[in-house]
């Protein structure tokens, strides 16, 4: 081989390629000399790694990546033996991360968001303000609006069904967490809102096996979350 | 100090005209010059309403392009010598102005008159981006309705959208019977929803139909919706009136009616 390593990047992350024959110890000094090098282009990626042309045991695996983290700001979600289900496993593996990342996180929106306007967001999102009818909120991560919330919101968008929408005054139109769809009954929209004005009270929404369960707001319901 | 305000409300038939009638009516009988802007090309009203239908030579499409003088196309009241129409046109349509034209006009118009009021056709389209492109603010007009409502709401956005903050809200067409028996949003539903202050609300009146068919705006006078007018026109020149008593305790209809629950 001309090159002990090489680094070959796929959709979701990188293939090590590796010499079979050289030491390992020079074979680490050259992923690093390598990562060095190019560590720039993955700078904070998150990526699924796998190692080609040269098995290593667990101890080895452990070291490369020590190597590989130490030297870049490149962040190992996973390794990967070769091929089967690399792709889809790596995807998956990356979206979850990322789902995470997104309930952790978050934005604000100030205002009320008024029909025919919308927000999205890849995190998580905070409306200080109303969303009417006719408004839609779309957040990767979870919904939280302090005010009524009337219109359309998606939380958990890229299909996290592990996602919630709270509101001081839910009376969405339509709610989607992850893939799970609800919406408001049937009543005429002003007596639907004469109704809620009776019970009004902070409620969040989840999603359990394909139904959208609306509750009013509880300590253990938050634990739970 | 001049304004120019834009009478909007996305849907059509909640009373833009009408509304823009009386209150420029009302705002001339209170001596301030004022002029009325049809914006609705190829489907003008505001004349009718006016009742000056029958003087119109020049439009606006005509003082845009250029066929003539603005002072040439303003047609002067029956009644109030301070106030002017610039009518639209009927046989064009609302491309044939844009947004940088309605501004310089309206701009033009600033030097001369106290207010400027701009009809605003219905709908998003370019009419409502022509009419509010020299607004300083805007007046929502809405009924108690809630297609009116949403429509209203997506308005008051568009306009936050295009930097107009000053956005007051008239509710038209109240019925206070229905109101009470709780078949009609009440003027506090529909600002729990728009969340804007009100100017205004005028009761639904047959008194409006018959003054529209007259061509001649009922402001000031006795009737209930005539007062809600006036108090509309006294609110925009930045006085602070109460809310008409829409059920009207010193009202016609309800000494009327008053009449028969003694029997």
């Amino acid at each position: 081989m001309e090159q002990p390593v090489i680094i070959k990047s796929s959709p979701h992350g990188i293939r090590l390629l590796l010499d079979p024959e050289i030491p390992f110890e020079q074979l680490k000094q050259e992923i690093m000399k390598k990562f060095k090098d190019s560590g720039k282009i993955f700078k904070n990626a998150r990526v699924a790694l796998s190692f080609e042309g040269r098995s290593l045991d667990p101890d080895e695996q452990q070291q490369v990546l020590e190597t590989i983290t130490e030297n870049t700001g490149i962040e190992v979600v996973c390794v990967m033996d070769d091929d089967a289900g690399y792709e889809a496993f790596c995807e998956q593996r990356i979206k979850q991360m990322d789902d995470m990342r997104a309930g952790r996180t978050g934005e604000f929106y100030r205002g009320t968001l008024r029909s025919g306007q919308c927000v999205e967001c890849e995190t998580s999102l905070i409306v200080l303000g109303d969303v009417n009818p006719g408004a839609k909120i779309i957040a990767r991560g979870n919904i939280v609006v302090l005010g009524s919330l009337r219109g359309n919101a998606y939380a958990g968008a890229s299909g996290n069904d592990n996602a919630f929408i709270a509101a001081l005054d839910m009376d969405p139109l339509l709610l989607k967490i992850g893939n799970t769809y609800g919406r408001s009954s049937d009543r005429g929209a002003y007596f639907a809102m004469k109704n809620r004005r009776k019970t009004m009270e902070p409620q969040i929404a989840t999603a359990h096996e394909d139904q959208i369960m609306i509750e009013p707001i509880t300590q253990g319901l938050l634990n739970n979350i | 100090m001049s304004e120019v305000i834009v009478i909007t409300s996305g849907k059509g038939g909640v009373g833009k005209t009408t509304t823009t009638a009386n209150v420029g009516t009302g705002l001339a009988q209170l001596n301030k010059k004022v002029v009325l802007i049809d914006t609705d090309i190829g489907l003008r009203n505001l004349d009718v309403v006016m009742g000056l239908e029958n003087r119109i030579v020049y439009n606006l499409v005509d003082v845009v392009e250029g066929n003539c003088r603005i002072k040439q196309a303003l047609i002067k009241d029956k009644k109030y010598p301070n106030l002017f129409l610039l009518p639209s046109a009927q046989t064009r349509d609302k491309t044939s102005v844009n947004p940088e034209q309605m501004k310089k006009l309206v701009d033009e118009l600033k030097e001369e008159y106290d207010y400027i009021l701009l009809d605003c056709p219905a709908g998003i389209e370019q009419g409502f981006k022509n009419a509010i492109a020299g607004a300083d603010r805007a007046i929502i007009v809405t009924t108690p309705e809630v297609s009116a409502i949403r429509d209203a709401d997506r308005i008051i956005g568009l306009l936050e959208a295009n930097d107009i903050k000053d956005t007051k809200l008239i509710v038209n067409r109240l019925r206070m019977d229905m109101v009470k028996r709780g078949d009609m949003m009440s003027i506090e539903d529909v600002q729990e929803i728009l969340a804007i202050d009100l100017i205004g609300a005028v009761p639904d009146d047959e008194q409006i139909v018959i003054a529209t068919n007259q061509g001649e705006p009922l402001v000031g006078s006795n009737s209930l919706a005539g007062q809600a007018y006036m108090n509309i026109c006294h609110r925009i020149m930045g006085e602070d009136i109460p809310l008409l008593d829409l059920e009207g305790k010193n009202g016609v209809w309800t000494k009327f009616k008053g009449l028969f629950k003694k029997n």
